[in-house]
């Protein structure tokens, strides 16, 4: 008996060293993040006050379930979208004019695409035909990471189909993403990796969330988003999505 | 019961002892500690291999012959390094023609076998366009020359293995994978002396194969090209069987042979053939594939160096275009009968190719970089985004910001600064020396006078930079003595204790007191003088080459004692270390006292210790015996004794090792697959690797008072670590606790302002250090999960500003720029920013909130002591700069109650049908003075509308808190003008409340439908 327990504690001790597979990992990190509370999410409000050289911006992020979102900056008193998805255009208001304005026809489609991954495409890869693939071990940041490859649908680049593929470093003890890396399929950045990294992860209401998340070019400088606020199931007017009348 | 806490207990000892013994490994604590890269990219550096996507255009790879393998998905105006992780000497890269958006094959280990080259570890693939790589395998190859892909069956991969330059190997020949590289058959194997040079593949038949073999080998002294078992073999089923080629070309002894086929006719091939006879040396051509050959062409263009120029390159569509590299590279458009030069680019060309959609426009690697052609190579330009440059050393000055000096492989000398505005672009070097460079040092007072020096100390220049008054100042051989031997390499470098003092080695230390004027031999020959070694003359095999590369027996580091120049400390390329305590007087020859050293090992660097006259490191490369053992050594006792803190950890041979000026145990060391930290005085290594690719580093200097560690590395420029302090004071008491800062010295807040640089978009720019406050603090583990925010007050609690804070597993480092929190804008439209003001000098705290647990460190900021400012000036800009921040805040204040009282006037008028005269007028009184106060038409471009109150003292703010100067007479009367303005607005407002808004606010008392405005107070209003 004394052996049985002792080797049941030994197994306990090193149990997060035996192998894995990729869905056993999706799975570790669905049920951290709160697993079927998901389920009733049907969109989340985030708002902060991002620091830029002593100034602080506020924003809102919107995203909800169904693709749509935007992203809100206040300056000198004035709400503007910086960047909103109705479900059906793109745009973005001109900083010249200040008027709103279509994005490109591809960055369109390409939000229709990624429309239903909300939360992301990993949680939701079965459903949205995505493909995972454990690709090993990484340590990121002095933190021992799994690894997966996440193949999604192709994107659209200046009219071509290319591939749509996006990293995650999932902590091997807090079984959630620190970081999530792509290649930037366009413009003069085009080759380079683009990554977000995620920390401050919080409950709310059953779900957990990371509030701070920094974005960059890999070993260039970043950009943190430390989130003050976040709402699960805002209430939000459609119109706050469309894309203006003009 | 008893039981179970016995296990519990047991359990918790083992896991007790485990952490106990096991040591620090300093490789989980770097955290954000991130290196930075300066290049430069002006002189780029050497090239191996290009290769273009088959299809695409905009695709191009390629492998450097240290700087690893780049990418281009924009027909060559920005590339971007895809092979950091791994090693960065590059054979060939190979795109997978059935899948060449995706799959990748890449050979380690230049093929171009000069001196300086670099050694590979195998061969390496990636399947998704080069995002992620594994190794294949083939470790032992040392360097691959080619690698072909059936375009039909992508599993099969044939590769032609160099092998090893400085010594027999095995791992050398044709080898072939039919499973896409999991294993390897060696199809074809001569002797261990002899390589795989070229193969080539039928591209229209996969079966059929072309393989040149070379036999060579290099030492230290001496090149050996050609041999009976070079020869040119062919396969026609797939690699079962060879057949040497003989019928037409040279026989008996050959060198290096390069092979081409004609993609357009695969019965043309061409071979260039380093052959015995100098009449059989040259081009030769088959028109039946291989059966019979003519031999075409002998210019020296096709036959210098065949061991650096090999390369053959034929047109996709027309089969008499030929191209071949060389020491300016050709083009023959007559099937090879006649040659011209390319044009003008840098010399020394290693390759060249042609488009397969567009084959005027070509690509040519030479040992200064890429260039691009659009008319056949008539013209190039060089690409400018590749900092590739090979650096063999590097010296620091005491300048602020500091300037590094070093010497390229065939790139000259030159001095750049460490951070320039903008960045550091090409602009900003300065070339002080002709040919290869080595070893560039300023004068250690006057900056302005450098020393360099050209391969073989052919020169050694004093140059002065200001005057611009170039000396040649090399030490001569005495009337009578031995002719001088100097290193291809040779040992320069100034003294800590005269600064007119210069050091050079031969086999012999000479000194100088008079920067270089005359000069005084300080030893005898200290080298072992081994005549066998000093034949260079018959160097080179069948092409002589005798170019100083191979000079050998000879001194190749100095290193006086930073205590007392009496100490000197001298390493040989040929295994000395000699040791002078009397100034020169006597020397020791020290090696016999380190054990488990290989004898003749070359001394490559010693490391004179800070911290005691009789404490030295010394590295030893055995790399040019085939032995990449890593060899380092410390003695404490004046070299009587010596013990080995090299570790396997250490996977590569070594070059240099710095260590720490405080932390006596914090130890560097540049290696040939990059930069390895030791935190315990050597007993146990890691590798650095945020954002240090894994390059050969030749050299490492520590700034002594700006905490640089400078790496002058051999294919990726220069790459520093801006700060080391924090890894002085790792230990493993900081395990213990959940965040502890490092100390902090007084931070100088810089009062230099510019417009940025001048580089365009294709052009590389190295980053700028931060000019920001830096401090650091160490996290036993990486911040996942709660709140962890930060900020820095004042030393009574007051907020200064909001900072964002690290969250990695060791090592983090906050940055404050040093402002405070910005005014309060009145709102209105357009951007009318207003950025904050500078802290003034002083002691602020950090603040870290992680969890529930608050953590303060405390700083201090002082104003930079070189400006020109004074401190009257200061307090009189800081005084004038907060009023014109309170009128800001003012005038926000003020806009926001109008807005308030507007909008409920507004309000009033919607809820009731009946006009009401004052309500309207109170609308009309506050609309005018708002649009008196700021801008509320127009856009944020040409259709801006006319500044009025908050653009205009936004505007004098921005121009009164940037400068650190007093505000000048102008600036001030503005100033007054404007606070006469603010304060009529104000007198009007004031007027409007005592009439208007006085009458209102009865009205609304009176109207229940309407609430009364909650007016905020000033306070509340800015805290909103």
């Amino acid at each position: 008996m004394k052996h049985i327990l002792f080797l049941i504690l030994l197994g306990s001790l090193f149990s997060n060293v035996k192998a894995q597979n990729v869905d056993d990992i999706i799975n570790a990190y669905y049920q951290t993040i709160g697993g079927s509370k998901w389920e009733n999410v049907s969109g989340l409000r985030m708002n902060a006050k991002v620091e830029q050289g002593g100034m602080n911006i506020p924003v809102e992020v919107v995203m909800l379930k169904d693709g749509r979102m935007y992203t809100e900056i206040t300056l000198m008193g004035n709400p503007m979208i910086m960047q909103a998805f109705d479900g059906t255009t793109v745009w973005t208001t001109n900083f010249m004019s200040m008027e709103a304005e279509k994005a490109p026809s591809d960055e369109t489609e390409n939000a229709k695409r990624a429309a239903k991954e909300f939360p992301n495409g990993l949680i939701g890869y079965k459903r949205l035909g995505y493909t995972p693939t454990l690709i090993g071990s990484e340590t990121i940041e002095g933190t021992l990471c799994h690894k997966i490859k996440l193949e999604k649908k192709t994107m659209l680049v200046e009219g071509k189909e290319v591939p749509n593929v996006e990293y995650y470093y999932i902590d091997k003890e807090n079984n959630v993403p620190i970081l999530t890396e792509t290649e930037i399929q366009f413009g003069e950045m085009k080759g380079k990796i683009s990554q977000t990294k995620y920390s401050d992860y919080q409950e709310i209401e059953g779900v957990i969330i990371a509030y701070s998340n920094s974005s960059g070019i890999k070993d260039g400088m970043t950009q943190t988003i430390q989130f003050e606020n976040i709402e699960l199931n805002p209430k939000i007017e459609d119109s706050k999505f469309s894309f203006p009348n003009k | 019961m008893y039981n179970l806490f016995l296990c519990l207990s047991t359990i918790g000892m083992v896991a007790l002892s485990w952490a106990q013994t096991s040591p620090l490994n300093a490789g989980d604590y770097f955290g954000d500690l991130k290196a930075r890269h300066i290049g430069p990219a002006l002189m780029s550096g050497r090239i191996s291999d290009i290769e273009l996507h088959p299809t695409n255009s905009n695709v191009v790879l390629i492998g450097a012959a240290g700087g690893g393998v780049w990418k281009s998905q924009d027909g060559g105006v920005r590339f971007t390094s895809i092979f950091d992780q791994y090693c960065q000497s590059i054979g060939c890269v190979t795109i997978d023609p059935s899948d060449p958006d995706n799959t990748y094959w890449v050979g380690t280990g230049e093929p171009w076998t000069r001196n300086s080259v670099s050694a590979g570890d195998g061969i390496y693939k990636t399947t998704d366009g080069g995002k992620n790589w594994t190794k294949m395998g083939l470790e032992k190859s040392d360097r691959i020359a080619s690698i072909q892909v059936n375009p039909k069956n992508p599993n099969e991969v044939f590769v032609g293995v160099l092998g090893a330059l400085w010594g027999p190997s095995d791992e050398r020949g044709v080898f072939k994978s039919t499973d896409g590289g999991k294993t390897w058959n060696k199809l074809l194997f001569v002797n261990n002396t002899t390589g795989c040079s070229d193969l080539v593949m039928d591209p229209g038949n996969p079966s059929i194969l072309y393989a040149a073999f070379w036999e060579f080998r290099r030492t230290a002294y001496g090149f050996n090209s050609g041999g009976l078992n070079s020869a040119l073999y062919k396969s026609i089923d797939g690699g079962a069987t060879w057949k040497k080629i003989e019928q037409g070309l040279p026989l008996g002894e050959k060198g290096r042979i390069a092979v081409a086929i004609a993609p357009s006719n695969s019965s043309i091939v061409y071979t260039v053939i380093e052959a015995k006879k100098k009449e059989e040396k040259g081009l030769y051509r088959s028109d039946d594939g291989g059966n019979t050959w003519k031999f075409l062409n002998g210019d020296f263009a096709l036959t210098v160096r065949p061991f650096y120029f090999s390369r053959i390159s034929i047109h996709p569509n027309d089969p008499n275009i030929i191209a071949k590299a060389g020491l300016f590279g050709s083009i023959s458009r007559d099937g090879g009968k006649t040659f011209k030069n390319l044009g003008s680019m840098h010399s020394d060309i290693h390759d060249i190719v042609f488009d397969a959609a567009q084959p005027d426009k070509m690509f040519v690697a030479t040992d200064g970089g890429l260039y691009r052609s659009l008319n056949g190579a008539s013209s190039l330009e060089m690409i400018e985004d590749l900092p590739l440059s090979q650096f063999y050393h590097v010296s620091l000055d005491n300048r602020k910001p500091y300037y590094v000096y070093g010497g390229l492989q065939d790139n000259n000398s030159w001095f750049g600064p460490s951070a320039s505005p903008g960045g550091v672009e090409a602009r900003d070097w300065e070339l002080v020396g002709q040919g290869d460079g080595f070893r560039v040092y300023p004068h250690p007072t006057h900056p302005n006078i450098v020393y360099s020096e050209m391969q073989g100390a052919e020169a050694i220049w004093r140059f002065d930079v200001e005057k611009q008054q170039l000396k040649t100042v090399k030490p001569y051989a005495l009337e009578g003595a031995p002719k001088l031997r100097f290193n291809w390499n040779a040992p320069l470098t100034t003294s800590k204790h005269n600064p007119d003092r210069l050091y050079v080695g031969s086999q012999y230390v000479h000194v100088s007191n008079d920067r270089g004027d005359s000069w005084i031999q300080l030893s005898p020959d200290l080298t072992t003088n081994d005549k066998t070694k000093q034949n260079q003359e018959a160097s080179g095999g069948l092409s002589a080459d005798n170019s100083g590369a191979e000079n050998h027996c000879t001194i190749f580091t100095i290193a006086e004692s930073p205590i007392t120049d009496e100490v000197i400390w001298v390493g040989t390329d040929d295994g000395n270390i000699q040791l002078t305590k009397d100034g020169g007087k006597t020397w020791e020859n020290l090696v016999k006292n380190i054990t488990g050293l290989p004898a003749n090992t070359w001394c490559y660097h010693i490391e004179a210790s800070v911290h005691g006259k009789e404490i030295a490191y010394a590295v030893f490369d055995g790399h040019t015996k085939n032995d990449y053992t890593p060899y380092i050594y410390k003695t404490t006792d004046y070299g009587k004794t010596w013990i080995a803190i090299a570790t396997p950890e250490i996977t590569s041979f070594v070059r240099n090792i710095q260590e720490d000026y405080v932390n006596k145990d914090l130890l560097f060391v540049g290696a040939e697959n990059g930069l390895y930290i030791s935190l315990n005085g050597g007993k146990s290594w890691s590798p650095f690797t945020n954002n240090f690719p894994r390059v050969a580093v030749h050299y490492l200097e520590l700034h002594p008072t700006q905490h640089a560690l400078v790496a002058a590395t051999h294919g990726r420029g220069i790459i520093i670590l801006d700060d080391i302090r924090p890894l002085r004071n790792i230990n493993e008491g900081l395990l213990t606790k959940n965040l502890t800062f490092f100390e902090t010295q007084a931070f100088t807040l810089s009062e230099k302002s510019n417009f940025g640089g001048t580089a365009l978009n294709n052009q590389f720019v190295g980053d700028n250090p931060s000019g920001n406050a830096k401090i650091s603090y160490f996290l036993p583990k990486r911040h996942t999960f709660g709140k962890m925010t930060g900020e820095i007050t004042t030393l009574g609690g007051e907020l200064v500003s909001k900072i964002e804070v690290g969250k990695n597993k060791g090592i983090n480092t906050i940055e404050w720029g040093f402002n405070a929190t910005a005014p309060k804008v009145a709102k209105g439209k357009g951007f009318a920013i207003a950025p904050p003001p500078y802290a003034p000098a002083g002691k602020y705290l950090v603040k870290i909130t992680k969890g529930n647990e608050v953590f303060q460190h405390e700083i201090e900021v002082n104003y930079d002591s070189t400006s020109s400012f004074t401190m009257t000036d200061r307090l009189t800009q800081q005084a004038v700069t907060k009023e014109v921040f309170d009128m800001i805040q003012d005038l926000a204040y003020l806009v926001y109650q109008v807005d308030q009282w507007d909008e409920k006037a507004l309000e009033f008028i919607s809820k009731n049908s009946k006009p009401n005269k004052m309500v309207s007028g109170l609308t009309k009184d506050l609309t005018s003075l708002r649009n008196s106060l700021v801008v509320t038409t127009g856009d944020n471009y040409v259709g801006t509308a006319e500044d009025q109150l908050r653009e205009k003292i936004n505007e004098i703010y921005g121009t009164v808190s940037s400068y650190f100067g007093a505000p000048s007479s102008s600036e001030l009367a503005n100033i007054r003008a404007l606070s006469n303005e603010l304060n009529n607005a104000k007198k009007q407002f004031k007027v409007i409340q005592e009439t208007r808004i006085k009458a209102f606010k009865s009205l609304l008392e009176k109207d229940t439908a309407i609430k009364m405005p909650e007016i905020l107070s000033f306070e509340d209003f800015l805290k909103q």
